[in-house]
């Protein structure tokens, strides 16, 4: 009898224990709902007057949110009902699988299903991925790096079934590559890979050190969103009239007097100083596309920059957005172990991450993160 | 032997040379990379040895000795292509381009225009010009469907005091008349680049004494009753230091309106003219800025 009386007070800790936890989330919850409910009452008997349909609307989009509390009371109350049955004990086996199931579901509600309706979906879910890479301090061995990670994205942009494709590349003479601009196309590319944006440090013996010192080396990623023209167009991201073309280099007479392939354009953007230069294709119409394309990316990944900053302006020093110049990972060779310094995760098998799956989880333990971020944000707020 | 990049780089400075060798190894061309470092070192241009030139949105085929599609022409298409989207016409267009080489002034309209639109005509004095542009006709899909703009072209001279006349399909009147002309007078030839004066055609530059005999001919065709439309527009490309000369030439033969582009290099590249006195603040509205009325 003592010992199903501990269990019992076990049970009920149980629910305290989950709204306890989700206390924050609960409360913010119950405040929409509280709002639907006084929207609910000031909808005039015609249900037809102008403010009506604004608040006939915002019914409407919060339905989802209604339809989780709902389930969330109910389940609550059946959650009730089964600890009483638990005292039965013909009942109580059975009555503690339900007990299981239900609260279950309670933690389910508060861990995703709330968020999930609470948090607005990413408005970059839908964009692919302009990936840059370059070799920073540590020469060719960088550069030997970069040739390395280079790989690593291509394969797993192929097991994402993206479409990669490399746009510009410098290789080496003696092996390795500079630098690189991949495009990385397919729905969810940018939102996954933007965490990539940051320095990445290596930490080996070069094949080429003959005394076997470990040398530190770094290469720098930057990830943009690939604006396409309509992209740009509905972001409203610059007007023609602010941006200067220039074609670079002289080409003396020009015309008939010169075949020369002198195709280099340099875009301005004049309120905010940002240029872009293209010469990597062979005319000056794609090049002059490929450079705006690049300048809306910038812009884009300018304006993602300051919603957020704007969206936390509220919170006093948390702010804690990825500097390009920070060294977000480390792939220490002689450990095996890969270090992602920004969430603390560790990695023991360097090989996997690049030669295998080991990247995903990286991907998804950043992506995840910036999903607690954003919740975290959200209740701040409250 | 030394790399290719290294040879490259010794005649095209090692910016260009990396950029070249790039193209090089991407070229859908079957010859081996090193013979083709070899034809570039030579002083050949790029452009023969990658066989194909990029043009607005097209890719173009081209091949010695007919002319190289250029960045200047790509541009001022570009803009006529924009300045016909915005002058509306009831019926189809027929358009006829003078020493026509790759066939890439007509092609870049037929493809930047709405489909349906435009009927282009080419004419060049070069068979091999003339066959290059008919198989760029075909890669680029204008060659035969009415549905679509299409792009003729015909071997003959316009120099020929009876051009058209002679030449079944080529039917006045035009609506729209342009032209890259040989535009290289005597003096400067000799001076062209080697990789100019020993690979392309001395027929589709070499443009008389004085550079300027082929606008001479194509003005006199302009004001040939009835081998233009009333409301027709001409382009013409002209040389560096040109673009006045050419305009005089229009004005001594008929009343006209002309305004000057710039090329993107901010040469005076292009002599537009309306044979019809325009009213103002109708053509104003797509000659931007840079315009040069005479008078």
């Amino acid at each position: 009898m003592l010992s199903f009386c501990l269990r019992r007070r076990c049970f009920s800790t149980g629910i305290q224990q989950i709204e306890k936890d989700g206390a924050r989330i609960l409360r913010i919850v119950k405040k929409r709902v509280d709002e639907r409910a006084l929207l609910t009452s000031q909808l005039s008997e015609s249900m037809s007057t102008p403010e009506d349909i604004t608040r006939l609307k915002q019914l409407k989009e919060s339905e989802p949110i209604q339809e989780a509390w709902d389930e969330w009371a109910k389940t609550r109350e059946a959650l009730h009902e089964t600890t009483a049955l638990l005292e039965d004990p013909e009942l109580k086996s059975m009555a503690s699988e339900d007990y299981t199931m239900l609260s279950n579901t309670l933690q389910e509600l508060v861990k995703t299903r709330f968020p999930a309706i609470l948090v607005p979906p990413s408005r970059t879910a839908h964009l692919s991925a302009l990936m840059e890479l370059k070799s920073g301090v540590g020469g060719s061995e960088a550069s030997l790096f970069l040739g390395e990670m280079l790989r690593m994205y291509l394969r797993l942009a192929q097991s994402q079934r993206w479409k990669a494709s490399v746009v510009s590349e410098s290789a080496l003479d003696g092996g390795g590559v500079r630098d690189a601009v991949v495009e990385v196309r397919g729905p969810g590319a940018y939102d996954a890979l933007r965490f990539e944006s940051g320095v990445h440090r290596v930490q080996r013996v070069p094949a080429t050190e003959q005394s076997g010192r470990v040398h530190t080396s770094t290469v720098a990623v930057v990830v943009l969103p690939l604006m396409e023209e309509a992209d740009a167009q509905q972001e409203e991201l610059y007007s023609m009239d602010d941006v200067k073309i220039e074609v670079m280099r002289a080409r003396g007479a020009g015309g008939q007097h010169v075949n020369k392939t002198e195709s280099a354009v340099r875009l301005t953007h004049i309120p905010t100083g940002v240029t872009v230069a293209m010469q990597d294709e062979r005319s000056q119409h794609q090049n002059k596309r490929r450079a705006f394309q690049i300048l809306a990316s910038r812009l884009m990944e300018a304006k993602l920059i300051r919603e957020m900053a704007e969206r936390r302006a509220s919170r006093r020093n948390l702010v804690s957005s990825a500097d390009r110049s920070d060294k977000i990972r480390t792939y220490n060779f002689a450990q095996e172990r890969v270090t992602d310094h920004r969430i603390g995760l560790s990695l023991m098998n360097l090989r996997s991450v690049m030669e295998g799956d080991g990247l995903q989880d990286f991907v998804a333990a950043l992506q995840r993160d910036n999903e607690e971020t954003a919740l975290e944000d959200l209740l701040a707020e409250d | 032997m030394a790399s290719s990049f290294s040879r490259l780089a010794a005649t095209l400075g090692r910016r260009q040379a990396a950029l070249e060798l790039r193209w090089l190894k991407a070229a859908q061309v079957h010859a081996p990379l090193e013979e083709m470092v070899s034809r570039r070192v030579a002083g050949e241009p790029l452009q023969y040895i990658l066989e194909t030139q990029p043009f607005g949105p097209l890719t173009l085929k081209t091949r010695a000795p007919t002319l190289i599609p250029r960045p200047e022409t790509e541009d001022w298409t570009i803009r006529l292509a924009e300045l016909l989207k915005n002058t509306s016409s009831k019926r189809r267009r027929k358009v006829l381009d003078l020493g026509t080489g790759s066939g890439c002034i007509p092609l870049l309209l037929c493809e930047l225009l709405p489909q349906g639109t435009l009927t282009t005509f080419g004419v060049d004095q070069s068979l091999l010009a003339v066959q290059l542009a008919r198989e760029n006709a075909e890669l680029t899909g204008f060659s035969t469907d009415e549905q679509r703009n299409t792009f003729s072209a015909f071997q003959a001279s316009f120099l020929d005091p009876l051009f058209p006349q002679l030449h079944l399909g080529l039917e006045p009147p035009f609506d729209v008349l342009t032209s890259n002309p040989p535009y290289i007078s005597w003096n400067e030839y000799l001076r062209l680049p080697n990789s100019v004066l020993n690979y392309e055609d001395p027929k589709a530059l070499f443009g008389g004494p004085d550079g300027l005999d082929f606008y001479r001919a194509i003005a006199r065709l302009a004001a040939t009753r009835g081998f233009l439309s009333p409301d027709a527009v001409v382009a013409v490309e002209v040389g560096d230091g040109q673009a006045q000369q050419v305009e005089e030439i229009f004005h001594s033969v008929a009343r006209v309106n002309s305004v000057i582009w710039l090329d993107p290099w901010d040469k005076q590249r292009t002599v537009v003219v309306w044979l019809q006195p325009v009213d103002a603040s109708h053509s104003r509205r797509f000659i931007s800025g840079e315009s040069g009325y005479p008078q």
